[in-house]
């Protein structure tokens, strides 16, 4: 393509415009709005005032339940991204399989990752009920338990069951990330491979791990940043009751924002969630841009 | 597999069967149903453990005991004593006596019962029966034979044993949850009247199969405290039948392990359906049950008992056509939005140089990560200053730009996939740019913008923080905020709440199983989540 005319240097950029301007405006520029605000007096109703340094930071972090919901925050993005990628990894090597109805497996097991998680997050409210809920009503009525279980007689069991919750909706997404890694994966490999007489555990370690190794990295740096986001299970769930201890981080700038009205502190855990995800995201980045480099 | 070595293989697979099958015969006249009934019992007040009382008492009902035990029953005399301190700082005592019957019944006996459980056992007795006759009519004289050299007939008998017996294995666990659910669960249900429709059947089916239908009106008082239990050597026979299951594998394809595994990848993938479908078989029956039957924890059967379908008009009067009306407005508004810029930015992406191409790239990237709801707050703010807080067009605007990112990454990955020879011929013949990008490549690129599009119209249909935050009037929320209004505080109507999330459901689930196939290949090329 010729760059040499005027006209043609600033085409691409007229292509680029439309979508730059949308990000700009509506992503950029709520950054730069969140900064800001971290930085000044914010009334209640959320007029800006002038600028005090640090010290919504200080009370961000001053704030009785601030330890609880980082430590929450953390157990909650572990466990949620470590199980669900051990177990979608699992799933996606079982449905990489040949066997018949492999295809109405594969369209079940995307039902959670359609769904909304308000929605998810309902029915599991529903389900794990004490007086009424359903899996009380379906192991009695099976007789596996002759007295219905309180699935949630404490905060801690609460959001073990939250933890459980992310984990069924992430799987789905783990499972298709690993299982378009195996697709790309030379049937060839491990037929020489058996030849060589290998078994079932050095063909996983050998040959299938390193391979997916790239699809499995993309997924489980974006899966930080969605859990770490994610707000309607915790939010449908419990709504960080009691007193915060099963808040995260993003449930519990919200309801200090909106409910309690204190939105200095709100904001400086905002640019603080926001600072852990921006260092996410280049570790993100810099895999995907080296696995560009490796493919051009 | 070693053709020598297939005979006594072979006959050690027939011996396995029948000694699984007699050890099952065995199992099965064991007294392993135990059940305990009270068949007398004698209060008295004012005694304490020991005094004259007492003993009078007792005696009285160890007389009454041996005239039972005369009659050929098995019973034990059972004591229990209340103790309670008045206001006046003085104890009182009670003592009940029973005298309770334990009667054991072996699993034979349920053959011939009425139960459900009855009907399971006497399936499996016929599964038995059918594949013993499928082994040996598909075994007799060619045991030694290589499995795919056999006739057909033999190969379908051999292959229907070990259906048959698989049936067993399957049935075993139903017949006992059955029994579990008879005995523990519905006569328990009875006993304490926390339900009363259809006792007068199931008691007069319990005493023919406990008394043989002797007991009459009588059966009321003799099922009272009637327990149940069984030991749990009835798992057994599902290790047994699942024995002789292996032994027909064996005969008809001559290799266990293999076969075996696939049983095992089976099992394991029928449960992750059935824990991923559970969810949405609980949103079905109670979207279509009574309010009172979804606060009812005494609920027997796996479906409603009667389909509510008004639970569907009733949503439809209380706002949900709006709110799904809402949905469709952002999402659709949004997709079409984000492809619109999205479409051009690829395009320049995936053919054209310029500078700056790599910083737009890691941009585009970087900004995938921004969740909206970090940076709420903010995003609430912006609106304020642009006047559209409260506004679907405001919805629109941020579900647009916060999937842009994704769309242009997707998209990008498409174009980049196509050759540009087409293109670049069309552009000889007197094509523009432009025409050549919606008369040559989008043609081409159909299934992966198909695919962006639906994905773009999933996230931004599922997206809840946002317009929780955005949207204050009642009538401009979409689907996933609306359904929350059948949730309050203090009361939830499950049924509504249901109803209305199987409506949000369906269509998107309908569409993501239309993408299935072009997720695997779109996800390489990028990240994307709903």
């Amino acid at each position: 393509m010729n760059a040499g005319s005027r006209k043609n240097t600033l085409t691409p950029y007229l292509w680029l415009l439309p979508s730059i301007l949308l990000i700009g405006i509506f992503v950029v520029f709520p950054i730069v709005i969140v900064f800001r605000m971290s930085f000044s007096e914010i009334s209640k109703s959320g007029v800006i005032g002038g600028f005090i340094g640090l010290k919504n930071y200080k009370d961000a972090v001053s704030l009785p339940a601030f330890g609880t919901v980082m430590k929450n925050t953390f157990w909650w993005v572990l466990s949620v991204v470590g199980l669900s990628t051990l177990l979608g990894f699992i799933i996606a090597l079982v449905l990489n399989q040949e066997f018949a109805g492999r295809k109405i497996a594969r369209s079940i097991l995307i039902f959670p990752w359609a769904t909304s998680l308000v929605i998810q997050a309902s029915v599991w409210n529903y389900i794990i009920k004490y007086e009424y809920g359903s899996l009380n009503n379906v192991l009695l009525n099976l007789g596996i338990i002759k007295n219905a279980v309180n699935w949630r007689s404490s905060y801690q069991i609460e959001f073990i069951w939250e933890c459980g919750v992310g984990i069924f909706v992430t799987i789905p997404f783990v499972a298709f990330c690993v299982l378009s890694g195996l697709q790309s994966i030379d049937e060839s490999l491990y037929e020489s491979a058996i030849v060589d007489g290998a078994g079932f555990w050095d063909k996983l370690f050998k040959i299938t791990l390193p391979l997916v190794r790239p699809a499995l990295s993309v997924s489980t740096v974006l899966n930080i940043i969605y859990v770490f986001n994610s707000f309607p299970i915790v939010y449908t769930m419990t709504k960080g009751a009691p007193a915060n201890k099963t808040d995260t981080m993003i449930t519990y700038l919200y309801m200090l924002s909106f409910y309690d009205r204190r939105k200095g502190p709100a904001i400086a855990l905002s640019v603080i969630g926001f600072v852990i995800l921006c260092i996410c995201a280049g570790i993100y980045m810099m895999t995907v841009m080296r696995k560009e480099d490796s493919e051009s | 597999m070693k053709t020598e070595k297939l005979l006594p293989r072979g006959r050690i697979a027939l011996l396995v069967i029948s000694a699984a099958l007699a050890l099952a015969a065995a199992l099965m006249s064991l007294p392993l149903y135990s059940f305990t009934a009270s068949v007398y019992t004698k209060k008295s007040a004012n005694t304490f453990v020991g005094d004259d009382k007492y003993k009078e008492v007792r005696a009285e009902v160890e007389a009454e005991a041996k005239a039972y035990e005369e009659k050929g029953m098995a019973v034990t005399i059972d004591e229990t004593v209340t103790e309670r301190t008045n206001s006046k700082g003085k104890t009182t005592s009670l003592v009940a006596f029973s005298i309770q019957e334990t009667f054991r019944k072996n699993i034979w006996s349920f053959l011939n019962g009425d139960l459900p459980s009855c009907r399971v056992l006497q399936i499996m007795l016929l599964c038995a029966l059918l594949g013993v006759v499928c082994t040996l009519a598909g075994s007799a004289f060619c045991l030694g034979q290589v499995p795919k050299t056999l006739s057909r007939p033999k190969r379908v008998l051999r292959g229907a044993a070990c259906v048959l017996f698989g049936l067993d294995v399957i049935l075993t666990p139903v017949f006992i949850l059955m029994n579990n659910h008879t005995f523990w669960r519905k006569l328990g249900l009875y006993n304490s009247e926390l339900i009363t429709d259809g006792k007068e059947a199931f008691f007069g089916k319990l005493d023919r199969f406990l008394f043989g239908g002797s007991l009459g009106d009588g059966i009321d008082a003799a099922l009272k405290n009637l327990s149940a239990d069984h030991s749990p050597l009835v798992w057994g026979l599902m290790l047994l039948f699942a024995l002789a299951a292996l032994g027909a594998v064996q005969i008809r394809f001559g290799a266990v392990k293999k076969t075996f595994l696939r049983v095992l990848l089976y099992v394991f993938v029928a449960a992750v359906c059935i824990v991923t479908l559970y969810p949405y078989y609980v949103m079905l029956i109670t979207a279509f049950r009574s309010n009172a039957e979804t606060l009812d924890m005494y609920f027997l059967n796996m479906l409603p008992t009667k389909w509510i379908w008004s639970n569907l008009t009733d949503i439809i009067r209380r706002g949900v056509p709006r709110f799904l009306a809402n949905s469709v407005m952002v999402a659709g508004g949004a997709t079409v939005l984000a492809m619109l810029c999205g479409i051009p930015a690829a395009f320049a992406m995936a053919r054209m140089r310029f500078r700056g191409k790599k910083i737009f790239l890691g941009f585009v990237i970087m900004s995938q990560m921004f969740s909206p709801v970090v940076l709420l707050i903010g995003i609430s703010q912006l609106m304020n200053i642009l006047h559209l807080n409260d506004t679907i067009l405001g919805l629109v605007l941020i579900n647009a730009a916060f999937n842009q990112a994704f769309a242009i990454w997707l998209l990008r990955g498409t174009f980049v996939a196509i050759s540009p020879e087409m293109e670049q011929a069309a552009k000889i013949d007197g094509c523009t740019t432009f025409g050549s990008l919606t008369r040559v490549l989008l043609p081409m690129a159909a299934p992966g913008i198909v695919t962006t599009l639906i994905f773009v119209f999933i996230n931004a249909w599922n997206e809840y923080t946002i317009s929780t935050v955005l949207i204050s009037t009642a009538s401009k929320r979409p689907i996933t905020v609306g359904i929350t209004q059948f949730s309050s505080f203090n009361m939830i109507e499950w049924q509504y709440l249901f109803a209305a999330s199987l409506l949000a459901t369906i269509p998107v689930v309908i569409l993501f199983m239309a993408i299935e196939k072009h997720l695997t290949s779109g996800l390489t090329s990028g990240g994307v989540k709903g």
